[in-house]
C-alpha cells in the first residue's frame, strides 16, 4: 500500500473513531424527571402507533413530572427481548404481553404484583372489568397484570361474494355443516379462465402466534380440547378431537375450499386474500377489518364485511384474545408506572382506542357505550365474549400447540397420513405434560 | 567447548525465546479479547445444559439423555447435515467456476464482479423474505414464469410441499452464500504467479492438468479455510430458514439453529436448548478438526 | 492466465458466457424483483396474476422509508458499527494470523482451534449472557457494546482468513528482511501486509457484511430508537399485522447501498494483487 494510501486510511480511521467516541461520551440526560421506559409492538404499527403516541402525549401533559420513553419493538421480538432484559433486571417499566406468553412471564417472575395498587383503589375498582380476564391474570392469588384488549374471535365474511354465489348475506353459516356447504359454493372460478381464483375460506396455518386463536374455536365447538381439565394429560386422542382435526384438514385436502399453500400463510396473508376478494370468509376479530380496509380501500370493508358468531358444533364457544399491561418487577418507579397503567386502562383512553382502532377492551363500561353497541362488528364481538374462553395458561402451552400445528401441516401437505400425524402429536403432548409431573 | 561457541548457542536460544515471545504477543490481543468476552457466556451455557432440577447437586446428564433419545433431534441433525452438505458443495462448485471465469480478462468483468457479490449484501433474513415472496404459490413470480412457459399445470407449492421445501431453502441459501467462496477464491487465484501457468503451457500441459497441478495446490490453504468457515456458518444459518419456512412444513426444514431458537425463545426450555446448542457446538468441533489439522500440519 | 479457462476457442468463450448468463439471471433476478416491487403501489404488488412492470412507477416507498422512518440514523449506526468492527477485527486478525503463520508457538493447534471454536457457539445462547455483561459494564444500548459483540463473530473469521493468505507468502521474504535487521512488526507492516492486500480487502469486506447483516444481537443488545440499525429496521417492517411490500423492498435495497459502495471502493485493491504477485521472485 502506498504511503498516501496508508495515511488516508489512518485519517479515515481516526475520523470514525472520533465519531464513535463522541457518540459514546455524549452524556445522558439527567434531571428530576421520572422517565418510564414503555415498550409495545403497537408503536411500530402505523395506525395503532399513532393512537398510542397521542395517548402518551395526553398522559405527559397531565403529569409533567413523568416522561415516557417509547421503545418500539416488533411483535416477534418481544418475548426474547423482554426475557433477556428481565434476566438482567433491565426490563422496560411497562410492557404489553398477550395470553400466549403471559403465563411464562408470571412463572419467571418477570411481572410485578399489582395487587397492592389495585387494593388501594378500593373494593369496587375491579368490578368494571370482566371477571374472566382478571381471573386469568391472577397468579397464585395475586394480580400480575392489568387486562387491556379482550376480543372474541368471530367469523368475518364478505357480503357481496355471498350474494354473487347465491347465498343470503343475512344468513351466515350457523353450523359447521352449513359452513362447509357455504365454503364449497363460494369456491369458484370467477373470471372464467378455468382456474379457481376465489375460495370460500382461509386460515393462517403456518406456525405463527395467531393460529391458536383460529383453531381453538373450531376444536372447542366440536366438543374437544387439547388437554384434560386438570391439565395433566393430552386430550388429542378423543373421538371429538379426531373429528375436529379431520374436518379442518379436509377443508384443504378433500374439499379444497382454502387457497393452495395454506400451511405457509400468516395472518397477514389471509387478510390480503380477503382484501383482494380471494376469500369469502375468515376467522378474526376487531383488528381484522381496519387492516383489510387499509390494504384495499376499494373494497370498502366497512360496508362489505360482516361479522357473525363462529359456527356452532356441539357447543357454542369461541376463543378470545387477551392482552395485558405488565409492570417490570425491577422498576425504579412503581408508583409512576402504575399511574401510567391506570391511565392506559382508564375509561377515557380505552374509549379513545376504540374510536381510533376499533379494539374492544376488557372494560364493561366502555363495551356498553352506544358507539360500541351500534358498530356492527363490535356488537358481535362483545356479545360473543360471553361464550369466550382462553387457552390454557400453562408454561408448556406454546410447545403443546406447536405439536398440534406440526400435525396439521403434516396432514394437510401429505407428509404423513392425518391419523398418524395426530397420533404422533398426541404422544408428544403426553411427553410434554409428563415433564410437569 | 569454547566460550565462543557457548555464547553463540546462548544467544541463539535467547533469540528463539524472543522469537516465541514475539509470536505470542502477536496472537495475544485476539485470544485475550475472545476469551474475555466469550468465557462467561460459554460457561453459563455449559452449566445450563447440565442443570437438572431435583438432583442433589443441581447437575446431571438428564438434558443430554432427553436429547439423544428424541427422534426429532436426530431428524433435525439429518436435515441439518443435508442442508449444509448441499449448500457448501454448491457454494464451492459455483464459487470456483465463477472465480475461474472472472479471473480471465473478460468483457464487462468489473460490473460482473460487483454483480456476483450482491447476494451477500442482503442480510439473510431479508433474503429469506424475498425468496419466500418469489416462491409464493399465489403471488410468486417464479410460478408465474413456470406457468407462462407451460412447464407446470398449476402453481407449485415450493415452501409448503414436503418434497420441495428443503430444496427451496437450499436454493435461497446457495444464492445468498456463494459470493463468499467466490471472492475468497478469486483473491487466492490472483496470488498464484502467472509464470507457473506459462511454464506449464510451455511444457505442454492442457487446461485440466494445469488446473489440477497448479491451481488446486495453490488454492489449497485458502480453499480449506473458506470451506471450514462456510461449513460452520451454514450449520449456524438461522434467519434465512426461519423467515422462509419457520421449520415447516411440520418439522421438515428444521435445522439445529432453528430448533435451539424454538426451544429457548418459544418454549422457554432453557436447559434443553443449552444441551442442544452444546451438541451443535460439539458437532461443529468434530467437523472442523480435520480442517484445523490440515492447516496446522503443513508447517 | 489460469489454466482451466485459458482456451481461446470461441466454443469455450461461448460456454463461459452462457454459464455467466445463467448465473447472472439466478443472481440478479431476486434483486430485479425487489426493485420492481419497490416501485409499485401496495395494491399493485399484491396482484394476481402477477404484474411484472409497475403501471406507474412511484418512488413513494423510498420516500416513506427514508424520510418518515428515519433511515439516516439507522444508516449512521450500521455504517459506524460495521466499519469499526471490520477494521478492528481485520487488524487484530491480521496480527494474530501473522503470529500463527510465522511463529512456532507451543500449543498452536490448540489456540487456533480455540479461535475457531468461538465461532461455534450458537448466537441464541450467547445473547442472554452478553446482555448481562454489557449491562454490567454500562455498554448496553451503545454502539461500542455492539462492536464488542460483533467482534466475537468477525475476529475469529478474520484470523483464520488472514492466516490462510499470509501462509501463501513465501517465508524467504521474511528471512531476507530479518537479515536486513527489520523488526517483526516491521516485516508484518511493510512486507507481509502489502502482499496479502487482496486477502485483507476481502476480509474487511466480509467482516463488514457480517456485522451489517446481524439481526438477533442488534435486537437484543439495544433498545433505543437511536441505536437501531438498518437490518433491524428492515426486519421490523415485517410486522405481525401489516407488511408493506414496496416499503420492505425499498428498505432492503437502500440498505444494500453502503455495502456495494464499500465493495466498489475496495475492489481496486482486490485486483491490485495481480501485479503484486509478479513481484515475488
Amino acid at each position: 500500500m502506498s504511503r498516501s494510501g496508508r495515511l488516508c486510511r489512518v485519517v479515515f480511521c481516526a475520523l470514525v473513531a472520533g465519531a464513535l467516541l463522541f457518540s459514546v461520551l455524549t452524556p445522558a440526560r439527567s434531571g428530576e424527571l421520572v422517565t418510564l421506559r414503555f415498550s409495545n409492538w403497537h408503536l411500530v404499527e402505523d395506525v395503532w402507533g399513532r393512537s398510542l403516541r397521542e395517548a402518551i402525549n395526553i398522559f405527559e401533559s397531565r403529569n409533567p413530572g413523568i416522561r415516557i420513553t417509547p421503545e418500539p419493538i416488533s411483535y416477534a421480538e418481544k418475548e426474547p427481548r423482554y426475557q433477556a432484559e428481565c434476566a438482567a433486571r433491565r426490563m422496560p417499566d411497562v410492557v404489553k404481553l398477550h395470553n400466549f406468553s403471559l403465563a411464562m412471564f408470571f412463572e419467571l417472575g418477570c411481572a410485578a404484583d399489582l395487587t397492592p395498587f389495585v387494593q388501594r383503589k378500593g373494593p369496587g375498582f375491579l368490578k368494571t372489568w370482566y371477571e374472566f380476564p382478571l381471573k386469568m391474570l391472577t397468579y397464585r392469588g395475586r394480580l400480575m397484570a392489568m387486562p387491556d384488549d379482550f376480543q372474541s374471535i368471530v367469523l368475518i365474511y364478505n357480503q357481496e361474494l355471498f350474494r354473487a354465489a347465491g347465498l343470503d348475506p343475512k344468513r351466515p353459516p350457523r353450523t359447521w355443516t352449513e359452513f362447509l356447504e357455504y365454503s364449497r359454493r363460494l369456491t369458484r372460478d370467477v373470471d372464467g379462465d378455468g382456474r379457481i381464483d376465489q375460495w370460500g375460506f382461509s386460515i393462517p396455518a403456518s406456525k405463527n402466534p395467531g393460529l391458536p386463536l383460529r383453531i381453538m374455536p373450531i376444536v372447542w365447538s366440536f366438543g374437544a380440547d387439547f388437554i384434560t381439565e386438570d391439565g395433566r394429560r393430552s386430550a388429542m386422542n378423543t373421538p371429538e378431537f379426531r373429528e375436529a382435526f379431520r374436518f379442518i384438514v379436509e377443508l384443504a385436502t378433500v374439499h379444497k375450499v382454502v387457497p393452495p399453500g395454506v400451511t405457509t400463510f400468516g395472518p397477514q396473508d389471509v387478510r390480503i386474500q380477503m382484501a383482494q376478494r380471494r376469500i369469502a370468509m375468515k376467522i378474526g376479530s376487531a383488528w381484522s377489518y381496519p387492516i383489510v380496509n387499509a390494504l384495499n380501500p376499494q373494497l370498502n370493508a366497512a360496508q362489505v364485511l360482516e361479522a357473525a358468531p363462529v359456527p356452532v358444533g356441539r357447543r357454542r364457544i369461541t376463543a378470545a384474545w387477551l392482552d395485558a399491561w405488565v409492570m417490570s418487577p425491577h422498576t425504579r418507579y412503581p408508583e409512576e408506572a402504575w399511574k401510567f397503567i391506570e391511565f392506559l386502562t382508564s375509561k377515557e383512553i380505552e374509549k379513545k382506542f376504540f374510536e381510533d382502532n376499533r379494539v374492544i377492551s376488557s372494560r364493561k363500561d366502555v363495551n356498553t357505550l352506544p358507539m360500541v353497541r351500534t358498530d356492527k362488528f363490535s356488537r358481535v364481538i362483545v356479545a360473543e365474549l360471553e361464550h369466550a374462553r382462553l387457552e390454557p395458561f400453562i408454561k408448556e402451552w406454546p410447545e403443546i400447540f406447536d405439536a398440534f400445528a406440526t400435525a396439521l401441516q403434516e396432514a394437510i401437505t401429505g407428509a404423513k397420513p392425518a391419523e398418524r400425524a395426530l397420533l404422533d402429536a398426541h404422544t408428544r403432548v403426553e411427553e410434554i405434560l409428563a415433564r410437569r409431573r | 567447548m569454547s566460550v565462543g561457541v557457548l555464547r553463540l548457542r546462548l544467544s541463539a536460544r535467547r533469540g528463539r525465546v524472543r522469537e516465541r515471545i514475539a509470536g505470542y504477543l502477536f496472537v495475544a490481543p485476539a485470544i485475550l479479547l475472545l476469551g474475555a468476552v466469550l468465557a462467561y457466556p460459554a460457561f453459563v451455557s455449559l452449566r445450563l445444559s447440565f442443570t437438572v432440577a431435583g438432583s442433589p447437586t443441581g447437575l446431571g446428564l438428564d438434558q443430554y439423555r432427553l436429547l439423544l433419545r428424541s427422534s426429532l433431534f436426530w431428524q433435525v441433525v439429518r436435515q441439518t447435515g443435508t442442508f449444509v452438505a448441499i449448500s457448501v458443495g454448491a457454494h464451492l462448485i459455483l464459487g470456483m467456476l465463477l472465480a475461474l471465469a472472472l479471473n480471465r480478462p473478460l468483457m464487462g468483468r468489473t460490473p460482473l464482479r460487483i454483480m456476483v457479490l450482491l447476494p451477500w449484501v442482503v442480510p439473510d433474513v431479508v433474503a429469506g423474505i424475498v425468496w419466500k415472496w418469489i416462491l409464493n404459490p399465489l403471488y410468486g413470480v417464479l410460478n408465474d414464469v413456470l406457468l407462462e412457459l407451460h412447464l407446470v399445470q398449476s402453481p407449485l407449492e415450493w415452501i409448503a410441499s414436503p418434497k420441495l421445501a428443503l430444496f427451496s431453502v437450499i436454493l435461497a441459501n446457495v444464492w445468498r452464500g456463494f459470493p463468499f467462496v467466490m471472492v475468497i477464491l478469486l483473491a487466492g487465484l490472483q496470488a498464484i504467479p502467472e509464470e507457473l501457468y506459462e511454464a506449464a503451457a510451455i511444457d505442454g500441459a492442457g487446461p485440466l492438468a494445469s488446473f489440477r497441478h497448479i491451481t488446486l495446490p495453490g488454492l489449497r490453504k485458502v480453499l480449506v479455510v473458506a470451506l471450514a468457515l462456510d461449513t460452520i456458518w451454514e450449520v449456524r444459518r438461522f434467519g434465512l430458514i426461519q423467515a422462509m419456512t419457520g421449520g415447516g412444513p411440520g418439522t421438515l426444514t428444521e435445522v439445529l439453529s432453528t430448533q435451539v431458537f424454538k426451544q429457548y425463545f418459544q418454549f422457554f426450555r432453557f436447559e434443553y436448548a443449552s444441551a442442544m446448542a452444546m451438541a451443535m457446538t460439539a458437532l461443529l468441533l468434530l467437523i472442523s478438526i480435520p480442517y484445523v489439522r490440515m492447516i496446522v500440519r503443513e508447517e | 492466465m489460469p489454466g482451466l479457462f485459458s482456451s481461446r476457442s470461441p466454443l469455450a468463450a461461448a460456454a463461459i458466457y452462457t454459464f455467466l448468463l445463467a448465473v447472472g439471471v439466478y443472481v440478479i433476478f431476486p434483486f430485479l424483483w425487489m426493485l420492481l416491487t419497490s416501485l409499485k403501489t401496495e395494491t399493485e404488488a399484491l396482484q394476481i396474476p402477477v404484474v411484472w412492470l409497475p403501471v406507474r412507477p412511484t418512488l413513494k416507498a423510498y420516500a416513506v422509508m427514508w424520510i418518515r422512518k428515519n433511515y439516516a440514523v439507522y444508516f449512521l449506526n450500521s455504517t459506524v458499527v460495521s466499519l469499526i468492527t471490520a477494521l478492528l477485527s481485520s487488524l487484530l486478525g491480521a496480527l494474530a494470523g501473522y503470529g500463527f503463520s510465522r511463529f512456532a508457538l507451543r500449543g498452536r493447534g490448540v489456540l487456533m482451534g480455540f479461535v475457531l471454536t468461538t465461532q461455534m457457539l450458537p448466537g441464541v445462547l450467547v445473547v442472554g449472557p452478553y446482555f448481562k455483561i454489557l449491562s454490567a459494564v454500562g455498554l448496553y444500548d451503545t454502539r461500542t457494546g455492539l462492536i464488542i459483540a460483533f467482534l466475537t463473530i468477525c475476529l475469529p473469521f478474520a484470523t483464520w482468513m488472514l492466516k490462510g493468505f499470509i501462509d501463501g507468502i513465501p517465508r524467504e521474504l521474511d528471512d531476507a528482511a530479518r537479515v536486513d535487521g527489520c523488526s517483526w512488526l516491521g516485516i508484518f507492516a511493510r512486507i507481509v501486509m502489502p502482499l496479502v492486500l487482496p486477502g485483507l480487502v476481502a476480509t474487511i469486506l466480509f467482516a463488514f457484511l457480517l456485522a451489517w447483516g446481524d439481526l438477533l444481537w442488534v435486537s437484543t443488545l439495544t433498545h433505543s430508537e437511536s441505536m437501531v440499525t438498518v437490518t433491524l429496521a428492515i426486519a421490523r417492517t415485517v410486522q405481525e399485522f401489516y407488511v408493506n411490500w414496496p416499503e420492505l423492498m425499498a428498505g432492503a435495497l437502500i440498505g444494500g447501498v453502503p455495502s456495494i459502495l464499500l465493495y466498489l471502493l475496495m475492489q481496486r485493491w482486490l485486483v491490485q494483487g495481480l501485479t503484486a504477485g509478479a513481484i515475488k521472485q
